[in-house]
């Protein structure tokens, strides 16, 4: 049993639950224990350094210090939270200055930072603590037949000066995990560009139109599904696709998947379990195809 | 050892469509893509286009995709791309129009750092003796005095003066993909570079609030690209998020950007949470709401409501005081 901090950040607590939901269905089946983190705050949305770059310190530093205090490494379910907790743990270990400052404040809330603490998407922490092959055992359904388009999106990956998990130029980390639960993954040049999320509520057309040459470039590939490892990828891709489509002016179609829910699917969750019916885009077909693939 | 070259040609003139054409060079120690290019022009087809100079990486002329990702392609290692891809594709830079092969129009880049105004606007009074005039006999010339400190936020690894221009970010960058009117990462980091100056006269503030319009700095989708690619290890995003904070500090917050900031912010303090809902509001306000209510209606319909009133975050009063400790409680 490996044990981790968890953090789901906001949106997996808010509009994104089904995410939050498949993390723990997963983790129960593959012996991954995780420590609610309720002191924890938002990281701030990946812009809050535009807002006070000390405060993003601060704020993360104490959610640093918080696993730190148990001895845990942290556990994230989304791009833009990890790559905030990267920046200021890299920011912290690296610069004497700002862990100084960072821990003046902690100092008056109890806490200390000292730089001890992983952060791990939960992509990674499966490939690198539990290992795809036991996912591989415990799978109950093939992914058999199934064309699944990864989508990595920006912050799982870049920059590589703070997240180091996979090839920045060439990633594979996801890949491996398709192939592993046996399905066919989708090659397309868009699979580590951008969802557009982060502009969606200042240039909707701007951040529509990134999310829906992305979804389009899949479909054309012929994939039936496109994964993200990302609840903010999941809202641009899902819950936005039908703007999405008009912004391209193309007809789009295709259900996305969070991570946890792909290897749910595997290891035999059913269409209730994994929130299914939350999805903006119906996933009854693609389940109905999986149902078939008894392993 | 033989290794592949497939380019990517087009002549908009006689080409319907861009197509592929494969070369086999012999690689040599050190050989780099650049060189790789050259011996193909000078051995095997001389109708091959592209830009070069310099050859170090300095003029920025061979900038272009190199296996989907854009590098320098002097600086750029033949084995290295074999080792990863097996092959060299190589395309034209990505958000330009193609003139020939592997060279593109750069007129709409160059337009861009053109209107952040690359240079130093008006003089500061201590300045004053400076302004031309013709010496008196006995006069002397005399230079102002500049301390090394008041340029600290241009030293250092990552300082955009460094920018040699060469379009990596530019052609990479997620936002000119969604919006070609977006200023881009380049001219954004310029605007930073000369906004921290101490030589720059900007009274009224007019490169951040130029700088806050559409297509400007909140314009930025945060894809990290430039940073990443930026051959000359530049961060034009930790630039642009700079610009977002120096405008924040000085109340030029009239942009929807701009707003999503403070919003999110605004958020963290009173809950330690992020209130979806809170913040699309505020940010997009009435239009913004209206406009996205059929896709908020159909989410909603599939039950993804975030919570409309939000539990505080165990030990709340830790989140307050860093808000305290940085002075910020009165910019929420």
């Amino acid at each position: 049993m490996i044990t981790y901090a968890y953090y789901p950040g906001c949106v997996a607590q808010e509009s994104g639950k089904e995410l939050d939901n498949a993390t723990k269905f997963i983790a129960g089946k593959l012996g991954m224990n995780l420590i609610p983190m309720p002191e924890a705050s938002c990281c701030g949305g990946g812009v809050i350094d535009g807002f006070d770059k000390n405060l993003k310190l601060f704020i993360n530093g104490r959610t640093l210090a918080l696993a730190e205090k148990d001895g845990l490494d942290i556990m994230t379910i989304c791009n833009t939270c990890t790559l905030t907790l990267s920046e200021v743990n890299e920011e912290l270990i690296n610069n004497p200055e700002s862990l100084e400052k960072t821990n003046e404040y902690l100092g008056k809330i109890g806490l200390k930072y000292t730089g001890k603490v992983k952060v791990k998407h939960i992509l990674y922490a499966v490939r690198d603590d539990i290992g795809f092959d036991k996912i591989k055992e415990k799978a109950v359904k093939s992914l058999k037949g199934i064309k699944i388009a990864p989508f990595y999106g920006c912050h799982i990956l870049r920059p590589s000066s703070a997240v180091k998990f996979d090839d920045v130029e060439n990633p594979h980390g996801f890949e491996e995990l398709i192939k592993a639960l046996g399905g066919e993954p989708v090659s397309y040049a868009r699979r580590t560009k951008c969802c557009g999320f982060q502009t969606i509520l200042v240039n909707e057309a701007t951040s529509t139109s990134l999310a829906g040459n992305a979804i389009y470039e899949a479909q054309e590939k012929n994939a039936d599904v496109m994964v993200t490892p990302c609840p903010l990828c999941h809202l641009s891709l899902d819950t936005y696709q039908t703007v999405a489509a008009k912004s391209i002016n193309k007809k789009l179609s295709l259900p996305i998947l969070h991570l946890p829910q792909l290897i749910g699917v595997a290891l035999g969750a059913d269409y209730a379990e994994m929130g299914f019916s939350r999805h903006n885009v119906s996933l009854r077909g693609i389940m109905a195809k999986i149902r078939q693939n008894e392993i | 050892m033989e290794f592949k070259v497939r380019a990517c040609r087009f002549n908009p003139e006689t080409d319907e469509k861009p197509y592929y054409k494969e070369y086999t060079a012999e690689d040599y120690p050190g050989m780099t893509v650049l060189n790789a290019l050259i011996k193909i022009k000078s051995e095997l087809d001389g109708t091959l286009s592209f830009r070069r100079s310099c050859r170090s990486a300095i003029c920025g002329s061979c900038a272009m995709k190199i296996n989907g990702i854009t590098k320098l392609a002097c600086k750029t290692q033949v084995s290295h791309e074999i080792d990863k891809f097996g092959i060299i594709n190589v395309e034209p830079l990505a958000n330009m129009p193609v003139i020939r092969d592997l060279v593109v129009d750069q007129e709409s880049f160059f337009d861009k750092i053109k209107e952040i105004k690359p240079y130093l606007l008006g003089q500061r009074e201590d300045e004053a003796h400076n302004r031309f005039h013709a010496l008196k006999e006995g006069e002397k010339i005399s230079q102002p005095v500049y301390y090394k400190s008041e340029f600290q936020n241009l030293t250092g690894n990552e300082d955009t003066p460094n920018c040699i221009l060469c379009e990596c970010c530019y052609s990479e960058c997620g936002g000119v993909v969604g919006n070609k009117n977006y200023l881009g990462p380049a001219a954004l980091a310029k605007l930073y570079r000369y906004s921290e100056d101490p030589r720059d006269n900007d009274k009224n503030g007019s490169r951040l609030v130029g700088g806050s319009k559409p297509d400007g700095i909140w314009d930025c989708v945060h894809c990290q690209s430039c940073e990443e690619f930026c051959p000359k290890g530049i961060s034009p995003v930790k630039a642009i998020v700079k610009l977002h904070e120096k405008s924040v500090k000085n109340s030029i917050t009239f942009s929807a950007g701009s707003k999503h900031v403070v919003s999110i912010a605004r958020s963290i303090g009173e809950t330690g949470r992020l209130d979806e809902v809170k913040v699309a509001f505020e940010s997009g306000g009435i239009t913004g709401l209206i406009n996205d209510l059929p896709m908020a209606f159909g989410a909603g319909l599939k039950g993804k409501i975030p919570p409309l009133r939000h539990k505080l975050i165990k030990d709340m009063e830790d989140i307050r005081l860093a808000y305290k400790e940085l002075d910020l409680e009165d910019k929420l």
